[in-house]
């Protein structure tokens, strides 16, 4: 029950392409909301408003430092679960997809 | 989710639609041709690489196709019936509940493929989805049952 909660509040923000940009930056490292609305060319409170729907759902937290207040990605969180949905399915067809390609290739060259 | 996947996978969970994208670097013809006739279809369709035991195609509306693979131990043949044929450009078809929209489009000297499976329903997406799952089963595939059934309400 309370994991279907978070499975929905996982996929509302993940809806966002901003927010979905703003999880890739973190994966990278921890990131203070200064050093995430620079690149994004967002102001800081518009940011804040993404990251607070990116910690309710359970994605990122606040880092150690009480001063700089960074955000860092949860490990095995939410985007875990979601992937671990999708995954076998969406591999099933990209191998399909992957031998399309290559039989493609030789179609293209002429047999005799 | 990452810009360099060759495939790009959306799931829409309002309208219970998986859908895929990919680039192709061949004419819109020859992909057409490799969604439908068995000579092709046969070489790609399983996803080991092996070609299908079975592929019967049946190319009109109302025509049934009828895909096994090799190791038909692990998944059952792949069956429906085509509901819409536009050669080059588009096929739909019907297959365990779902509706499979092809669609492909020549852009730049290459052809963008378009594949969406709407499902009827929750329950048939959890049956699409547990297609996809041979051995490795785990806790997280349990939670997106349980989640789509509860948001099909």
């Amino acid at each position: 029950m309370h994991k279907q909660t978070q499975l929905d509040l996982a996929f509302a923000a993940l809806a966002d392409p901003t927010r979905r940009a703003i999880l890739a930056r973190l994966s990278q490292g921890e990131a203070t909301v200064s050093e995430l609305s620079r690149p994004f060319g967002l102001r800081q409170p518009t940011i804040s408003k993404h990251l607070r729907v990116l910690e309710d759902a359970g994605f990122i937290r606040q880092g150690r430092d009480a001063q700089r207040r960074p955000r860092q990605l949860v490990v095995g969180g939410p985007l875990k679960d979601v992937d671990g949905w999708i995954r076998p399915f969406r591999e099933q067809w990209e191998g399909r997809f992957d031998n399309l390609d290559s039989y493609l290739k030789k179609m293209n060259k002429p047999k005799k | 989710m990452l810009n360099d996947e060759k495939t790009k996978t959306t799931i829409d969970r309002d309208t219970l639609t998986i859908t895929f994208q990919r680039k192709f670097g061949a004419p819109c013809e020859h992909v057409f041709a490799a969604w439908t006739e068995p000579e092709h279809m046969k070489h790609w369709w399983d996803p080991t690489g092996l070609p299908l035991s079975e592929c019967v195609i049946d190319l009109r509306p109302g025509g049934g196709f009828k895909f096994t693979n090799r190791d038909s131990a692990h998944s059952p043949p792949f069956t429906g019936v085509y509901r819409l044929v536009e050669r080059p450009s588009q096929l739909v078809f019907e297959a365990m509940g779902a509706v499979g929209t092809v669609r492909l489009e020549s852009k730049d000297g290459a052809t963008h493929m378009t594949v969406s499976i709407r499902c009827a329903s929750a329950e048939h997406l959890d049956q699409f989805l547990k297609l996809g799952v041979d051995v490795n089963t785990d806790r997280t595939f349990d939670h997106l049952v349980d989640y789509l059934r509860k948001s099909a309400r």
